[in-house]
C-alpha cells in the first residue's frame, strides 16, 4: 500500500492523505486531477472496483466534498480519492466510461445534492423523489423539518406535552 | 403496442431451470445487523422525560406522553414514537440525555391496525425488549453538546487564605456564550427552582447576547441576581439533564454572568421601572434580609407604598451578615439592594419591631405586614462546656466579621457543624488565622459522614484547599476546659443520624473515641427562630406547627388576616426559598387588599 501511494505521490499532487487502516487509505486531490487519479488507480494499479461515490455538505467552507471508494480485489485494499467542488452550480465530470455502475451513483448525487455529472445518462431523470419540488434535500440548508411540517398532515389523536409546563401544571398549578 | 412488448415478458422463461439467486430460507431467522436501526427502546427509570429526543426529531415522529406524576428532576413524561413519521435515523437515541433510549435491531413489525405503530417505548411490551443488538450511542465517540462545563477561574488557595476578596472570577462573554450552548432547553430545572425561575429562557438570552432580555427575565422570578448568581444553593443544577451523563449546566454562575454585564444606572430603564405609579396602600416589611426584599419590590412594582423595618444598620439580613464577603463581595449586594430602593421602598434602619415599634402598631399603621425575620438564632450543642466564654455560635461570629467587628481569634480553633454556615464559619477563621498567625489550625467536624454532610461539595473541597481539616462522622460529647481555657473537643464516632421513622436519633460507637485539640469551639449546628416582637396576646391569633414553626396559607398568609410571614422561618433555609416566598406573599398581600373574595377574607 505505502509503494502505491508513493507511486502515486510522484505522479499527482496530493493535498492530503490519511492511512485510516492497513487496507484504506484517503487521498485528496484537486478537481482538475480526480478523474486522472481514479483513472490511474483503475488502469495501472489494480483498482478496478467501484465500491461507492459519495458527497459530503461542507456548507460552511462553501464546498462539496466527493469521494470515490475504489478496491483493489487482488490485494483486498481500498483507497479513497477524495476531491472538493464548488457548492455554487456545483458540476463534475462523469466517469461512467469507467464504471458503468457510477451513473446511478450520479443520479443519486444530483437528486440528493445537486451535483451535476453533464453527460451521463439519465442524469436529469427523478431517480428515488419523484415529482420533488424543492432544493435537494441532503444539502445542509434543507429544512427537514420545516418541510415535514408544511408537506405531512399532523396524525388525528397526536398530542404532546412541554416538560416544563406539564410539570408546572401538576406541581405548582397556582404559581 | 409493438410484439416486442408482448415478447418481452415470456424472455424470463428462459431462466425456469436455472438455480435462483435468492431463496427463501424457512430455517433460519434473518435478524438486522448488530448495529442495525430498528424498533425503539426506552429504558422507562432512566429516562427523566425531558424531551431532547422530541426536540431533534426532524420528521416530529415523537410526542411527550404522560408516564406518571412528575417528580422534582423527572416531567413523568416518555417519549411516543409515530412509525408513520420515523425514519430510523437515530438522532433522538444519540441526543439522548440519559442514554435510555436506543434502537433494537428488530426491523419486521406487522399489524392490521395502523394506529398500532404508534407506541410508547418501554411502556407497552414489545417483542424487542429484551434484545440487546441494535444502535446504542457510542461511547465517548461524538456528542451533540459538550459533557464538559466550562471551567470557572477560581483564585488559588494560596493567593485567597488570607484575604476576603471575591474567589470566584465570573465568566468572560466567549465562556459564558459556550457554557450557554450546552443548554438543551428542556426546561426540567424550572420545577426544581424555588422561585421556578425562567432558566432555559435565560440561557438562551445569553446564547443570542441579549443581556438586557436576561436580565428581564431574571427579574421576572428573581429580584437579587447578583446575589443568587453567586451564593445560590443551585438546587436547579443537581437536576439538569445534561449531569446523567456529564456535568450539569453553570446554571448559577450564568446568571451572575447576566447580572454582572448590567450596570446599576441601566437598570430601571431596562425593567421599564421608571414611572412606577403609586396607590395609597401601604405595607410595612419586617425585616431587610431576602424574602423582605423580594416581597418589597414586587409589592412596589404593584404600586404599593412599602416600608422596610431593619434591626440593623445595613440591609441584606443572613446575604450581608452571615455570607462572608470572599462569596458575596458587599458592593454586589449593594447594588440589588439599591435597585430596589430606587423604586421608591423606603427603609428604616435600626428599628426593631417589639422594642422600637411594636406589630400591632405596625398593624394599624400599615394595610398589610410581611415578616421575614429569617433565623438568627445560634442553636448550642449543650454539650458539657459549652457554656464556656470561648464557646461561640456561628451565627454571631460571622455577624460580628462581616461587619467588621473585631473578635477573638485562637492558634486553635474546632468547629463543630457540616454545613455551609459552618464551612463559612471555618473558611472565614482559617483567613483570620492567616492573617494573624500565618498557619491555619482548624478542624471542622460533623456529625454526618463524608457524603452526608449537608455542605454544598465545593464548600468542604475549598475549606480543604485552604488549610482546614474537616472530619465528618463524629459525634460531640464534651469540651474539655483547663483554666477557663477550652483545651479541645472530646467526640465518639457517629454511624448514622436518623433511625428506620426519619427521626434524628444519632447512634454512636461510644468507645470508638477521639479528640480535638483547640482553644475556642464554635458551634455551628443550626439556627432558630426568633419571633420574640410577637407578643403572647399576638401569637393566641396565629397558628403554629409541631416543631414551633408557624403555620401559614399557601400564600404565606398567617391566621391574622393582615399578617403575613416568610423566608427562612417557614421554608428553607436558603435565599432562593426566601426570594420564592416574598414574591409569593406580595401576590397574596395583593390579593387580600384588592379582592373580597380572597380566600380568607
Amino acid at each position: 500500500m505505502q509503494q502505491i501511494i508513493q507511486d502515486i505521490e510522484s505522479r499527482f499532487t496530493i493535498t492530503d492523505k490519511e492511512t485510516r487502516r492497513n487496507d484504506l487509505c484517503f487521498l485528496t486531490v484537486d478537481k482538475l486531477q480526480a478523474i486522472s487519479l481514479v483513472t490511474y488507480l483503475r488502469d495501472y494499479q489494480g483498482y478496478a472496483s467501484l465500491t461507492l461515490l459519495t458527497a459530503v455538505d461542507w456548507i460552511e467552507e462553501g464546498n462539496f466534498q466527493l469521494t470515490y471508494l475504489l478496491n483493489n480485489p487482488s490485494t483486498r485494499t481500498e483507497i479513497g480519492v477524495r476531491t472538493m467542488i464548488d457548492r455554487e452550480n456545483a458540476t463534475m465530470e462523469s466517469t461512467h466510461h469507467l464504471w458503468e455502475n457510477i451513473q446511478t451513483y450520479q443520479r443519486e448525487l444530483k437528486e440528493m445534492f445537486g451535483i451535476d455529472f453533464p453527460g451521463s445518462p439519465r442524469i436529469d431523470e427523478d431517480f428515488i423523489l419523484e415529482g420533488w419540488d424543492n432544493i435537494p434535500p441532503y444539502r445542509r440548508d434543507f429544512d427537514t423539518k420545516k418541510y415535514s411540517e408544511e408537506t405531512y398532515f399532523p396524525r388525528p389523536g397526536r398530542e404532546t406535552n412541554d416538560p416544563s409546563t406539564y410539570m408546572k401544571s401538576k406541581l405548582y398549578p397556582n404559581d | 403496442m409493438s410484439i416486442k412488448d408482448i415478447l418481452t415478458p415470456f424472455t424470463a422463461w428462459k431462466r425456469v431451470a436455472k438455480e435462483p439467486v435468492t431463496v427463501r430460507d424457512p430455517f433460519n431467522d434473518r435478524p438486522g445487523a448488530d448495529r442495525y436501526r430498528g424498533f425503539h427502546k426506552n429504558d422507562v427509570d432512566k429516562c427523566i422525560g425531558c424531551g431532547t429526543c422530541e426536540a431533534i426529531c426532524e420528521n416530529e415522529a415523537i410526542d411527550l406522553v404522560p408516564f406518571k406524576d412528575p417528580v422534582s428532576g423527572d416531567s413523568g413524561l416518555r417519549p411516543r414514537v409515530d412509525y408513520g413519521r420515523c425514519c430510523w435515523c437515530a438522532l433522538c437515541v444519540d441526543v439522548c440525555t440519559t442514554n435510555s433510549l436506543s434502537l433494537s435491531n428488530e426491523y419486521k413489525w406487522i399489524a392490521t391496525d395502523p394506529e398500532e405503530f404508534r407506541f410508547t417505548p418501554g411502556i407497552e411490551e414489545k417483542a424487542w425488549d429484551k434484545n440487546e443488538k441494535g444502535w446504542k450511542k457510542p461511547e465517548g465517540n461524538y456528542e451533540f453538546y459538550n459533557l464538559e462545563r466550562v471551567s470557572m477561574e477560581h483564585l488559588h488557595p494560596e493567593e485567597r487564605n488570607d484575604s476576603f476578596i471575591e474567589m470566584v472570577k465570573g465568566f468572560s462573554k466567549e465562556q459564558a456564550i459556550l457554557e450557554a450552548d450546552r443548554c438543551v432547553e428542556c426546561g426540567i430545572c424550572t420545577a426544581t427552582c424555588p422561585a421556578h425561575m425562567g432558566i432555559p429562557e435565560y440561557i438562551k438570552a445569553i446564547r443570542n447576547d441579549d443581556m438586557e432580555e436576561g436580565m428581564r427575565i431574571l427579574y421576572e422570578t428573581n429580584p437579587l441576581p447578583e446575589i443568587c448568581g453567586r451564593i445560590c444553593t443551585h438546587k436547579c443544577e443537581t437536576v439538569c439533564s445534561i449531569g446523567h451523563k456529564g456535568d450539569p449546566l453553570s446554571i448559577r454562575w450564568l446568571k451572575r454572568y447576566i447580572a454582572d454585564q448590567i450596570p446599576e444606572d441601566k437598570y430601571k430603564e431596562i425593567l421599564n421601572t421608571n414611572n412606577l405609579e403609586v396607590n395609597d396602600k401601604k405595607v410595612a416589611i419586617i425585616g431587610a434580609g431576602p424574602s423582605g426584599l423580594s416581597a418589597a419590590h414586587y409589592l412596589r412594582l404593584m404600586g404599593y407604598q412599602v416600608t422596610i423595618f431593619e434591626q440593623y444598620e445595613k440591609a441584606g439580613g443572613m446575604m450581608r451578615y452571615g455570607i462572608p464577603e470572599y462569596r458575596l463581595p458587599y458592593d454586589q449586594i449593594d447594588k440589588d439592594i439599591n435597585y430596589i430602593l430606587s423604586l421608591g421602598v423606603e427603609i428604616k434602619y435600626n428599628t426593631r419591631i417589639g422594642k422600637d415599634i411594636t406589630l400591632d402598631q405596625l398593624g394599624k399603621d400599615f394595610d398589610a405586614v410581611f415578616a421575614g425575620t429569617g433565623l438568627h438564632l445560634g442553636r448550642g450543642t449543650g454539650i458539657e462546656g459549652s457554656d464556656n466564654q470561648h464557646v461561640y455560635y456561628s451565627t454571631d461570629m460571622l455577624r460580628k466579621i462581616t461587619s467588621g467587628e473585631e473578635i477573638e481569634v485562637a492558634d486553635s480553633i474546632v468547629v463543630i457543624g457540616g454545613g455551609n454556615v459552618a464551612m463559612d464559619i471555618t473558611r472565614s477563621l482559617a483567613r483570620l488565622q492567616m492573617q494573624k498567625f500565618d498557619k491555619v489550625n482548624i478542624i471542622t467536624t460533623s456529625l454526618e459522614t463524608e457524603e452526608n454532610m449537608p455542605a454544598d461539595r465545593e464548600e468542604v473541597v475549598e475549606s480543604r484547599e485552604e488549610g482546614a481539616t474537616v472530619y465528618p462522622g463524629w459525634a460531640p460529647q464534651s469540651i474539655e476546659i483547663k483554666d477557663g481555657i477550652p483545651q479541645g473537643l472530646h467526640v465518639v464516632k457517629c454511624n448514622s443520624l436518623f433511625d428506620e421513622t426519619g427521626r434524628f436519633n444519632p447512634q454512636c460507637e461510644m468507645d470508638v473515641k477521639n479528640y480535638y485539640p483547640g482553644h475556642m469551639i464554635v458551634q455551628s449546628i443550626g439556627q432558630g427562630i426568633d419571633i420574640s416582637y410577637i407578643s403572647e396576646e399576638f401569637k393566641e391569633n396565629i397558628k403554629f406547627g409541631p416543631r414551633g414553626r408557624v403555620e401559614t396559607d399557601e400564600y404565606f398568609q398567617t391566621g391574622v388576616k393582615w399578617f403575613f410571614m416568610g423566608g427562612d422561618i417557614i421554608q428553607g433555609p436558603d435565599v432562593i426559598h426566601g426570594i420564592a416566598n416574598g414574591h409569593k406573599a406580595a401576590v397574596g398581600i395583593d390579593r387580600y387588599l384588592r379582592e373580597s373574595d380572597f380566600p380568607n377574607n
